[in-house]
């Protein structure tokens, strides 16, 4: 069973499909359509939160509020649908099908994960979308009101919100991919998906083992926090967003080394669980 | 022996994996570094001291979440809450949490600290039997005290605001009103002035306050040098505008230079010329 493929050689167009159809099949259901109609409607409702801030300015709310809703519920989702994805090939068989032709797992597992970052791609696309147009309407109405708070020019800096939006998805694809390499030995979805949101909590505090490894007096404590802090990926570096509504913008060079960053980590973490999974029996 | 190793390659593949990530991990730290010391320098709510306050606390969840402003607002309700049934140890502990969990906003830190220098006294002397009861001498301890926890708390607020003059005026406030320490309260003022963006009034009450520690030729010398420096037309050029021309009050600020004058004894010949 784990031969076929030697036949013919490796195919982006079959590639192509299996991302089409995980892409096709996660669209389908029920989950997708209820995480993005709960973010929406969350990220709509920051203004009538308004009354609910008290720290920050206005605009610097519904910006924190809506890239809020924006991570959790694509983290829900992308951690949900690729395990589910996932598991229904195995689970129904078809996955078994699938790789007694000539269809290198290789081509599966990238298949996959192309399926995955293309919907949580389009989850992203329409929160920063809705999200830019809510600050926009706001922001016009406030130097209408009162212009003198905008002397200095526009508070957002809209190029900046779309490129946080980009920087969330490829955070997503870290995570999509890291849940294909916890799905490539795990035997259930539930396993999966629990692990999946443990590795999620992980990278989001990777920081604080980095910043407390020195503090620790124990050296193999130390040596095992230190290697903790290399094992995981950093997802705080995605937190780029603290500027939004305070006037003050994104460094290019910064994107660009976190975008850079995802993307090699996509391509490890995808690797590993191509080499995990062509060591598995299905 | 075969089945052996067989049994084997699940732990070898996740030991490969496992090498595989951290090898990865070690190659990038290099490239991620400058990306990260720019994001944690501007969000200091990423350093272990700042968030470890907030572990622990069930907010973990929220802060992972990206809902960080929300969740301190919720908190901030809370503080509130317990401030209403002047639950001091409470309070106190809230208000700590909020600015562990969102540290950006100056609102939290400003309030935190009145309500620790301001009524948290009041709380202690009524919980020793009230005003009449609770001697003095002790009156005046238990002020000096909060008002000690309170300027501890703000020079906290520096970590994260290191450039606000508005730390620095709530400083000043209870050095002046808690302490009576005009002198400690006139140098926070002072500090307030000299940052970029401060709001004009700091560089007046300065004055004012020196005036009160009978230092009227530095108070003079402070006025005279400021002055020059104050918004007196608009000037869209520049950016100058009404509420600009009109929060810098500078026929105050002569007024006093002339006041000084007198008290000096400056001669007609070597007064201020604006």
């Amino acid at each position: 069973m784990r031969a076929a493929h030697h036949a013919v050689p490796f195919s982006l167009a079959r590639l192509g499909i299996v991302a089409g159809n995980t892409f096709l099949e996660a669209v389908r259901q029920k989950l997708f359509g209820f995480l993005l109609l709960l973010a929406v409607a969350l990220v709509a409702s920051a203004q009538l939160f308004r009354e609910f801030n008290f720290g920050s300015s206005e605009l610097k709310f519904i910006a924190d509020f809506g890239l809020g809703a924006m991570v959790f519920f694509g983290s829900t989702l992308t951690i949900a649908a690729t395990a589910q994805l996932f598991f229904s090939e195995i689970e129904n068989r078809t996955a078994l099908t699938l790789l007694a032709k000539p269809v290198w797992r290789t081509e599966f597992i990238f298949g996959k994960f192309l399926g995955v970052f293309t919907v949580v791609g389009v989850f992203c696309a329409l929160t920063t979308g809705l999200l830019v147009g809510l600050l926009y309407q706001r922001e016009t109405a406030l130097m209408a009101a009162s212009p003198e708070a905008f002397a200095q020019g526009c508070l957002i800096h809209y190029g900046d919100l779309v490129l946080i939006g980009v920087l969330q998805w490829l955070k997503f694809g870290v995570l999509a991919a890291a849940t294909l390499l916890i799905a490539s030995f795990s035997n259930t979805n539930l396993y999966t998906v629990v692990m999946g949101f443990f590795v999620l909590v992980i990278c989001h505090l990777q920081y604080l083992a980095r910043d407390a490894y020195a503090q620790v007096a124990s050296l193999p404590l130390r040596l095992l926090v230190q290697v903790l802090g290399y094992v995981f990926p950093n997802f705080q570096l995605f937190n780029v967003a603290d500027q939004i509504g305070v006037g003050a913008a994104l460094d290019p060079l910064v994107f660009v080394r976190v975008a850079a960053y995802a993307l090699i980590y996509i391509g490890v973490f995808c690797g590993l669980a191509v080499y995990s999974f062509s060591r598995r029996e299905i | 022996m075969k089945s052996n190793l067989a049994n084997l390659r699940p732990l070898w593949t996740g030991l490969t994996v496992v090498a595989a990530l951290a090898a990865t991990g070690v190659l990038l730290r290099p490239f991620e570094q400058p990306a990260w010391v720019w994001v944690q320098a501007r969000q200091p709510a990423l350093r272990l001291d700042s968030i470890k306050g907030a572990l622990g606390q069930g907010v973990t969840v929220g802060l992972l979440g990206g809902f960080r402003a929300i969740v301190a607002d919720f908190f901030w309700l809370k503080t509130n809450s317990v401030w209403e049934d002047s639950d001091l140890p409470a309070t106190q502990t809230f208000i700590k949490l909020v600015t562990a969990i969102d540290p950006r906003p100056l609102y939290f830190w400003q309030n935190g600290a009145r309500m620790i220098a301001y009524d948290m006294p009041h709380w202690r002397i009524a919980a020793g039997g009230g005003y009449e009861a609770v001697p003095p001498a002790e009156q005046r301890r238990i002020d000096r005290e909060q008002a000690e926890v309170a300027l501890r708390y703000l020079h906290e607020a520096f970590v994260h605001h290191p450039d606000s003059p508005w730390i620095h005026i709530e400083i000043a406030n209870i050095y002046i009103n808690r302490l009576k320490d005009y002198g400690a309260g006139a140098e926070a003022y002072r500090n307030a002035a000299l940052l970029p963006g401060a709001p004009f009034f700091p560089a007046r009450i300065h004055a004012e306050m020196l005036r009160r520690l009978g230092r009227n030729a530095e108070a003079y010398a402070w006025l005279k040098s400021v002055y020059p420096t104050l918004p007196k037309e608009v000037n869209a050029s520049k950016k100058i505008t009404q509420f600009h021309v009109d929060s810098a009050m500078a026929p105050v600020f002569l007024e006093r230079i002339r006041e000084l004058e007198q008290e000096l004894n400056i001669p007609k010949g070597d007064s201020f010329i604006p």
